[in-house]
Order: C-alpha cells, then sequence, then structure tokens
C-alpha cells in the first residue's frame, strides 16, 4: 500500500517532468537518434534504480551465505572436527558417485520429478480451466481445495504417514471396508506401492499451485480472444490449443521450470513420511543429503551433493528453455 | 537534456520513496515485535555490568516436548525465587530441529550459558569444545555424592563429566496383559519367548500382531539389543558392538546369524509388514491403538500409555534374554551442561546444581517418566510400584540383566542407524541375504575400529 | 448436448477433486475433536463418539498459540507485502526492458532456487548474529522477503508480458509518466498475477520451519511452524494438539485465499473493461 502512495505522490510531484519527456519520444520523428540516446540513459536511471533493492538484497542473503557455504563441499567438513578442517578438493564428489545408495536416489529423484509435475500439472489445469467461468460458490470452493497448499511439506508428510499405515491407516480401512482389497497394503512399506504413495502425497500436495498460478494467467486472457474463437466457431479443444495454451505458455513454462526445481530438492515430504524407506526405494538425492548431513553430521558430503543438485538443475534449466524455445516466453 | 536530468530525480525519487515505504513497512513489524527482542539487549547491558547487577542466563533444551517445558519452566521460577539476582531464558526448539539448532548456536558463538547434552551429542560438543568440564564445580556439590554412578559414566568423557544428566533411558518391555491373560501366556522372558508368544497372538483378520518391531528410523537399537544379548557372556561390556577379544565385531558371530535368523522370524510371523518402515510414532501408536501386543520402550513412554490406555490392559517386564540366559541394555541421559564461553559460569552452575539437586531431579523425573540420577531418589513410592518397579528389579539383577558401558571413543558412528535401516529393510525385503547383511554390519565396526587406531 | 455433457464433466471433476483434497482435512477435524484416548482406537471411528474441545483448550492452556499465530500472520503478510512492493518494479523492468545485463539478472534469479543451501545456512546465522538479529521477528521478516524476491520477480514479469505495452503506451501518450502509467494503468490489470504471487509469498512464509527455528529464540516471538512441530516428540505425535493446531492454522489462509481471490476476480473485471 504505502509503495503505490509513494509512487502516486512521486507521480505528482514530478508529473510534469514524466508528461514532457513523453512528448519529447512521441514526436520525436525526424531527430529520433538523438532522443534514443537521453531515454537510453534516463531509462537506465530507471531499470537499475528499480533492480537495486532486489540485487543488494539478495547478493547479500542469498549469495554471500551460499558461496561462503560452497567451499565445505571440498573439505571434510564433519560437525565432529569442526575444528580441525582439511581441504580434500574433489574427493567428496568421488564418495558419494562410489555410493550406490546415491545412485539409487538420482533415479528414484527423476521417478519422484516426472510423475510428481505431470500429475500436479494435468490435474492443477484441468482445475484451472474448470474454475476459470464464474459459478455459484466457486469462491468457496476454491478457498477449500486451496488449501493443502497452506499446509508444510513436513505436516503432509505426518498425516499422510498416518493415513497410509497398513494398520492404523485410514486408507485401508475404507478399502476393506468397501470390500475393494481383502488384505492390508502396506502402501509405505510395500516395494511396489511405496514410490506411488510418497508422489501421490506430492501431487495432492501441489496441485493447487498449478491451479492458482494458471487460474491467475487464465482469468487475464482478454475476452475478445475468446469471442474471436467463437466466430470462428472452434470447439473447445480448438480453443485449448489455439488460444488458451498459447497465451498463457509463458506462465506455463515458468511453473513448470520451478516445480520441477522444487520438487527436484524438497526433502521434507519424503523425510517425514518414509525417510527414504524401505531399503532407499524413496530415497531422493534431496533426503539423501539430509541423511548424510543430520545423520553423520557430513556437512563436507552434504554440500558436494548439493553442488551435484545444483549442477543437475542448470543443465536442465537450459535444456528446457532452449527445448521450450522460450525466447519470446520464459526468455531471459 | 534537462528533462531527461528531471526525469533522473524523478526516478531517483521514485526510489527513495519506495525503498523509505519499505522500510517503514517492515519496520513497523520489528516495532511490533521489539517487547520480545528486548531479551537480546538485556543479555548485553548484563555482560557489560558489574556481577552485582542482575545476570541472564540463556538455557537451551533438546528433548523438547510442551508438557516437559512446562516442568522446566516451573523449576526456573523456583530458581529464581531463590537467586533473586538472577533470571533464565529458557530457549525451547522443537525436539526435531533441537539437536541443529544447538550445533548452530555453538558454532557461531551465540550467548549460551546452559545446553541440553545428551548422550548422542556429547562427543561432538565435547570434541569441539563446546562444553566446559564440570568436574572443579561437581567435586565442591554436596549432593553430587548420591548421584549413581551410570548417570555419571554416561555423561563423562576421559573421566571428567560434561553434563549432570537429568534422567536416565532404559528399556524395558511393555506388553498387553489383557492379551497375554486371556491367551494364557506369561509374560515373555527370551526372545525365543517373544516370538512364541507374539506368534500365538497374531491375527491379521483381527488386525492383531505380536511385536511392534520398528524397522525404520532408530531400528538400530532393536538389531543391536538382540546381536548382543545373542552373543551373551563373550560381549565387552564396554565396547557393546565387540566382543571380548577386542576383535570380532557383534555382527561376526554364529551367534549374531542366530539371532538375526530369529529376529527376521519376528517380522515375518509377529509383526505387520508395515513396520519394516516404522518410526518411534508408529511403533508406539501401533502398541497403544491395539493393534501390537509387545513394545521395547524407553520410560518416558509410560506416560503415554498411561494418557491412552485403559488401566490394567498392560504391564511391564524385563528385557527379553538370550539363549545364555543373559541379555545387555545400554543407558541413555541427556543433561544439563555448560558453554564454556559462557559469561556465567558461576551462575550457570547454581542452575545446573539446583535442577539436579535430588528433591527437583526425582520430581522432575516423576513427572516425566525417567529414571532419576540420585540413588536416594528410588525409595520413593512412584519407583516402587508399577512400570518403574519392574525396571529398577532389572537393575538389581546385573549378573543377568549387563548394562552396557557407554562407550565414546567411536566419533563417526553417526550414520550407523542408516546403515543399519537401509540394509535391514532391503535383508528383510528379500532383496539381500542375510550373510551379506551380517558382512555389511560387521564391515562396518571393523572399519570403525580401524579408524581408532589410527 | 455436447455442452450439458461438459457442464456435468465439470461437476464431477468438481466433486471428485473435493473429495479427495477435503478428505484428509475432515480427518484433522474430526481428530482434533476426539479425546486422547479415542484419537487410535481401534475399530476406526469415522465420527467422534464423544465430541470435546479439550484438544483446543489445550493449545491455549499449554502454549502461548494465540500469539504464535500472530507472530505468523504478521510475519507472513509483512513479508509478502514487501516482496510485492519490490519485486512489481524489478519484474516490471525485466519484462519491459532490454539492456545489458539483463540476461544475467534473470539467470540469477534462476539460479536462487537451485542453490545449495547446506553450508550457507551456518554462515547466514553468524551473519545474523553478528548484526544482533536473530531473535528478532524483524530477522524472519527480512530472510523471508530475500527468498521470496528471485519467485516473486520471475512470476510478475510472466504477467508483465502478458499485458501488451500498448496499454501504457496509450497512458504514456494520455500525459502519465511511466510511474503513474504502471500503477494506474498495468497494475489493476495485473491483480490477479499479484494476488497469485501473494498468495504464494504468503504461503511459503507461513509453513517456513527451518529459519524461524534457528533465528527465534523466544516463547514470544515463535511463529507457528515452529509451535507446531513441538507436537512432534521423542516418542510421540501429540496428533491431538496437532491437528487442533493445523485446523486453527488453516483458517486464516483460508481467509487469505479467499481475499487475494476477489482480486483475482476484480482484476479480471476491471481487465476486460481497459481490454
Amino acid at each position: 500500500m504505502l509503495v503505490v502512495m509513494g509512487g502516486s505522490a512521486a507521480h505528482h510531484f514530478f508529473n510534469k517532468g514524466g508528461l514532457k519527456f513523453m512528448e519529447t519520444n512521441v514526436k520525436a520523428g525526424s531527430t529520433e537518434n538523438k532522443a534514443k540516446k537521453s531515454r537510453f540513459s534516463s531509462q537506465l536511471w530507471f531499470i537499475w534504480l528499480c533492480l537495486l533493492p532486489v540485487i543488494v538484497l539478495v547478493l547479500t542473503f542469498t549469495y554471500y551465505p551460499v558461496v561462503r557455504g560452497i567451499t565445505l563441499a571440498f573439505q571434510d567438513y564433519n560437525l565432529m572436527h569442526v575444528k580441525n578442517v582439511k581441504f580434500i578438493g574433489f574427493d567428496n564428489f568421488k564418495t558419494i558417485f562410489h555410493d550406490n545408495q546415491f545412485i539409487l536416489a538420482l533415479k528414484n529423484s527423476l521417478k519422484w520429478v516426472f510423475y510428481s509435475l505431470i500429475a500436479q500439472f494435468i490435474l492443477g489445469f484441468i482445475l484451472a480451466l474448470v474454475l476459470n467461468k464464474p459459478f455459484k460458490g466457486r469462491g468457496i470452493y476454491q478457498g477449500l481445495v486451496f488449501y493443502s497448499w497452506a499446509l508444510s511439506g513436513f505436516l503432509i508428510g505426518l498425516i499422510f504417514k498416518w493415513l497410509y499405515n497398513s494398520q492404523i491407516g485410514v486408507i485401508n480401512d475404507l478399502l476393506l471396508r468397501a470390500g475393494i482389497i481383502k488384505t492390508r497394503i502396506g502402501f509405505l512399506s510395500d516395494p511396489h506401492w511405496a514410490m506411488f504413495s510418497v508422489i501421490s502425497a506430492n501431487v495432492w500436495y501441489g496441485i493447487a499451485f498449478f491451479a492458482i498460478m494458471l487460474l491467475a494467467a487464465l482469468q487475464s486472457i482478454p475476452g475478445e480472444l475468446f469471442e474471436a474463437a467463437d466466430i470462428d466457431g472452434a470447439g473447445w479443444l480448438r480453443k485449448l490449443f489455439n488460444v488458451i495454451i498459447p497465451y498463457i505458455m509463458p506462465t506455463i513454462i515458468t511453473t513448470t521450470l520451478l516445480r520441477v526445481i522444487w520438487i527436484f530438492s524438497d526433502p521434507t515430504l519424503i523425510y517425514s513420511m518414509t525417510n527414504g524407506g524401505p531399503a532407499g526405494l524413496t530415497n531422493i538425492v534431496s533426503s539423501f543429503m539430509l541423511s548424510k548431513v543430520f545423520g553423520n553430521g557430513e556437512y563436507g558430503l552434504g554440500s558436494a551433493v548439493g553442488i551435484v543438485m545444483m549442477i543437475m538443475l542448470m543443465l536442465y534449466t537450459i535444456f528446457y528453455l532452449f527445448a521450450t524455445k522460450s525466447e519470446k516466453a520464459g526468455d531471459f | 537534456m534537462g528533462v531527461t536530468k528531471k526525469s533522473k530525480y524523478l526516478y531517483l525519487g521514485l526510489a527513495t520513496t519506495v525503498m523509505a515505504g519499505m522500510l517503514s513497512a517492515c519496520g513497523g513489524n520489528s516495532n511490533d515485535s521489539s517487547n520480545s527482542g528486548n531479551t537480546n539487549n538485556a543479555a548485553q547491558s548484563n555482560n557489560a555490568g558489574s556481577t552485582q547487577e542482575k545476570v541472564n542466563l540463556r538455557m537451551i533444551e533438546s528433548l523438547t516436548s510442551p508438557a516437559r517445558t512446562e516442568l522446566l519452566k516451573a523449576s526456573i521460577k523456583r530458581f529464581e525465587d531463590a537467586n533473586p539476582n538472577i533470571t533464565v531464558e529458557l530457549i525451547s526448539p522443537p525436539f526435531d530441529q533441537a539437536d541443529n539448532k544447538i550445533r548452530t548456536m555453538l558454532g557461531a558463538g551465540e550467548d549460551l550459558d546452559v545446553l541440553e547434552v545428551r548422550d548422542l551429542t556429547i562427543n561432538e560438543d565435547v570434541t569441539n569444545g563446546y562444553v566446559e568440564n564440570l568436574e572443579p564445580y561437581a567435586s565442591k556439590w554436596a549432593d553430587y555424592a548420591t548421584v549413581s554412578q551410570a548417570a555419571k559414566t554416561v555423561a563423562s568423557i576421559a573421566d571428567k563429566p560434561y553434563f549432570i544428566a537429568n534422567g536416565m533411558y532404559e528399556r524395558q518391555m511393555f506388553y498387553r496383559k489383557d492379551w497375554f491373560d486371556a491367551a494364557g501366556l506369561a509374560a515373555p522372558k527370551t526372545w525365543e519367548d517373544v516370538y512364541n508368544a507374539g506368534k500365538k497372538l497374531t491375527d491379521p483378520s483381527k488386525n492383531h500382531y505380536g511385536f511392534s518391531f520398528r524397522g525404520g528410523p532408530g531400528g538400530n537399537g532393536y538389531v543391536d539389543a538382540i546381536a548382543q544379548s545373542y552373543n551373551g557372556t563373550n560381549l565387552d561390556e564396554a565396547d557393546g558392538h565387540f566382543l571380548k577379544d577386542g576383535k570380532t565385531s557383534i555382527y561376526g558371530t554364529p551367534e549374531a546369524k542366530a539371532a538375526l535368523e530369529l529376529y527376521q522370524k519376528i517380522f515375518k510371523d509377529t509383526a505387520p509388514a508395515d513396520s519394516i518402515n516404522w518410526g518411534f510414532a508408529e511403533q508406539v501408536q501401533a502398541f497403544t491403538s491395539g493393534v501390537t501386543a509387545m513394545l521395547m520402550q524407553d520410560p518416558d513412554v509410560i506416560g503415554v500409555l498411561n494418557e491412552k490406555m485403559e488401566k490394567g490392559t498392560w504391564a511391564s517386564t524385563f528385557l527379553p534374554v538370550g539363549p545364555t540366559g543373559k541379555t545387555f541394555y545400554g543407558i541413555g541421559a541427556a543433561g544439563w551442561g555448560m558453554t564454556s564461553f559462557s559469561k556465567h559460569k558461576d551462575e550457570a552452575w547454581k542452575l545446573i546444581e539446583f535442577l539436579s539437586s535430588p528433591a527437583e531431579n526425582t520430581a522432575f523425573c516423576k513427572a516425566f517418566g525417567l529414571l532419576p540420577i540420585h540413588s536416594s531418589a528410588s525409595e520413593d513410592p512412584v519407583f516402587q510400584e508399577g512400570p518403574y518397579a519392574t525396571l529398577l528389579e532389572m537393575n538389581t539383577k546385573p549378573e543377568d540383566y549387563i548394562p552396557l558401558k557407554p562407550n565414546y571413543s567411536y566419533t563417526e558412528i553417526g550414520d550407523w542407524g542408516d546403515v543399519v535401516m537401509k540394509n535391514t529393510q532391503a535383508w528383510l525385503l528379500g532383496q539381500a541375504s542375510l550373510d551379506d547383511t551380517l558382512k555389511i554390519l560387521d564391515k562396518y565396526w571393523q572399519d570403525q575400529k580401524a579408524k581408532l587406531a589410527k | 448436448m455436447q455442452k450439458k455433457l461438459l457442464v456435468s464433466a465439470k461437476v464431477v471433476y468438481l466433486a471428485l477433486h473435493a473429495v479427495v483434497m477435503l478428505f484428509p482435512l475432515y480427518w484433522i477435524i474430526i481428530t482434533s475433536l476426539k479425546p486422547q484416548k479415542q484419537i487410535f482406537s481401534s475399530p476406526i471411528h469415522y465420527w467422534p463418539e464423544t465430541l470435546t474441545f479439550d484438544n483446543y483448550k489445550k493449545l491455549f492452556e499449554f502454549s502461548n498459540f494465540g500469539v504464535y499465530i500472530f507472530n505468523s500472520l504478521l510475519v507472513s503478510i509483512a513479508a509478502a507485502a514487501c516482496v510485492i512492493a519490490i519485486s512489481i518494479l524489478s519484474g516490471y523492468v525485466l519484462a519491459r526492458f532490454k539492456f545489458k545485463g539483463h540476461k544475467h539478472i534473470m539467470f540469477g534469479f534462476f539460479l536462487t532456487q537451485m542453490l545449495p543451501g547446506i553450508g550457507a545456512l551456518i554462515v547466514l546465522y553468524k551473519m545474523m548474529s553478528s548484526m544482533h538479529l536473530t531473535n528478532h521477528l524483524a530477522s524472519l521478516v527480512l530472510i523471508y522477503t530475500v527468498g521470496s524476491i528471485p519467485f516473486s520477480t520471475i512470476m510478475l514479469r510472466g504477467f508483465f508480458q502478458r499485458i501488451p505495452s500498448s496499454l501504457e503506451a496509450a497512458a504514456m501518450i494520455d500525459g502519465c509518466s511511466r510511474i503513474t502509467a504502471l500503477f494506474r494503468v498495468i497494475i489493476p490489470v495485473m491483480l490477479p498475477g499479484i494476488a497469485a504471487t501473494f498468495i504464494f509469498a504468503f504461503v511459503n512464509n507461513w509453513n517456513e520451519l527451518i529459519m524461524a527455528v534457528m533465528f527465534i529464540d523466544s516463547e514470544a516471538s515463535k511463529t507457528l511452524p515452529v509451535a507446531m512441530n513441538s507436537f512432534v516428540m521423542k516418542f510421540d505425535i501429540d496428533w491431538g494438539a496437532m491437528s487442533a493446531g493445523t485446523v486453527l492454522s488453516v483458517i486464516p489462509t483460508i481467509i487469505v485465499f479467499a481475499i487475494a481471490q476477489r482480486f483475482i476476480v476484480e482484476g479480471l473485471t476491471q481487465g476486460a473493461e481497459k481490454g
């Protein structure tokens, strides 16, 4: 609020300047070159002043600690001997790539990210489409079904661990009562089910994110676009693919990109649901890192895993932005 | 050009207003919360002042639970009343995150005077020089004489005490007395009994199972326990993962194989398949909700059982013994230590001494379900009956129920739990053979031994 | 005919979705109304045999639950507001202008989402500790703000890009400065995106646990996730208190969602007028 007021106050104060400046621009005509130059420098001022707070804050409180912390990856930093730390080059990286559990966690991470993302996106997109046109009670409905996004991953993990429990969990009980199953299913202990169970909890958690973001994008589609499509007599499927999806493509690309990064790096759900078990079958790279750090205080190894994760995500991001030809959409 | 200059000012002005807006928005909040932050300032002014002034001690707990925090606060209140020149600021981070927060604070040298040290963290705290040797203080403390030997050992490294325990943890067996009675079974005495009784009580159609198995985090305690009791008198009590010959690990013997074969049978025939991934919560919940008949746990679970189960449906008994009639148990503890960089060491010790006094400690243990540290306390009627009685009685038979001496010489065994969990889970799922699993577990300890020799 | 089919398909989908989403909430609500002994009773009760508010009473008697809710609201809203304020400018600039360093800044924002935080937390703690910023809600506002800036900027930039620059060009021809055009013309059209971004930042702050554990010591400054986490103890999860706490913590977020939703709808109508 304050900012909006500040902005308009500044406008009233300097309104004249702004007005003239625009006039110069518009009327520039033949003297375009000269005007361009002056506009450029004033724009630069504007640009960097707007970016200044962001850059200062992010550099100080995100990059500085991270860069300082990254050195741990090249040290035998273990909490057991904080005062006697040696640089060991790339030994930590060698260690993790020789660890079968890490390789297993890598494979699991791919499954975890792929299925979670696909299901969250499709279900979230359908929900956003269904909610796009107003109907009675839509606000209440949204408020109710979006609450999952407002819970922490840790809490959701605990709740689903309980729901999925084979002995005291509700899901087995309901399936038994309904006669769908005869014997209890070990959702979190049976190797065939464990990954499905954690992914389903993650999907449950993340649908709301896509629904909210895509709904916001859908809501900003100008009505004329639809009218034009209606005049063409396009069916809803064609409208979807020819009008809606192209229009919200930037949002789709950004949200899926970010979501992949978050799903990949967030260990909380796995940590509280299965701790990577049984036998490491649901262990993902981030929960592997957590167990190294919390289990044995091996901050050096943990940081090395963190760097591997970062490199993987960077490669993914570059590939993804290239593949989606996002020069126009989520480009940078 | 003048125009552009003006617009520069515009943007400058705008940015300033925006920044000011932001700062005041954020600053407003900090004002709102300033009353909560003033403890910091108080601490600083105390540091600057002379000893005549009020001293503020900062204290942090690790095994937090809301009920326990209440007990601590009541104790602290009594301490403050007795010492009007000292105030205590108790920090209570959630259990799951507490040790992490404590080590971060210690690493940063953040103001801290008294901290809860655990058997799991003492090694780290001492190696890094975070905690003070309490010997000079304890030697002048009258009540130290009645502190039990076990409580002293568990808190000491190289015979120097680094914390004064606030209670002792020791496992025993809890069982469903009503089920055992109805089936005509006696309380289990041996691991074989656990299996046989468990099998008899297991009826999946009723969702009844014998043993609250724990294959997930923390399951290593149970694997160790059965392996140790099967190795029997060969075991080195001072080095619980090795035999007396000092070379053979408890997982490198035929006895260990027999033990783990039985352990597997207990899992397959008396425990729900789901329990392969159970941690503490599921293990205890299964018992309290009437799914399982036996639960091996520390005494602080007694409060939970009292709260959630009907009286008379459960009882307690000794730990199961191995084929030689002997078993071993670890004694765990947490307690109060002092930071090496505390600026108020005398006051900090005053607080530790107060909390560790027979009256305070016994009351605390009674209320929270721990074994008190003073030998005099066991005469208290509360410890003479019910679940505590069996635990104390077990302690009076050290020839069969042998306490393991805590061994802090291995420093890098923090991942033991993780190693046991992943490997035993793979074995119980049939992905690995018992022999291979034993080899991995054996190798782990041989490696640790080798590191020690270096 | 096709339309009718589509409508009924919509209704079925919404109903199914609601059941799946709401069942865990229902389960948490009835758990919070059960007496301790019945929470894990077997057979499972889908409706409490006896209704009780003991779990809620316990929350307020045993802890300062009201204070925690207040702290969480304060921190979450303040940080989300700061983030929006800052990110509107950066998002706008990054959407509208091409300039030297543009790519680097965008890359820098994306990169923050992938950075390894393990060692960084220790460094950050030492920084904050040496600046005497620990144990202060303002420190959380600061950290949360910084934490959400990259995402919010990226998101808002996406929303700005979708608005044709002809909109503010028109306003600027009418005599508005760029800033006025931004706040008078663009922002109203952007409200859905701003509301969505706000919700996102708010929720992130609302749930944040690790930083809140690390940086806050005193009872009076504790936030909800920390308080809720303390129901997970060494041998037990107090599901009575946990579920009651969950219910209480969900209510404010539903209210914030509902308010933000109104903005999304308002933004729609305004956007339609302008468009």
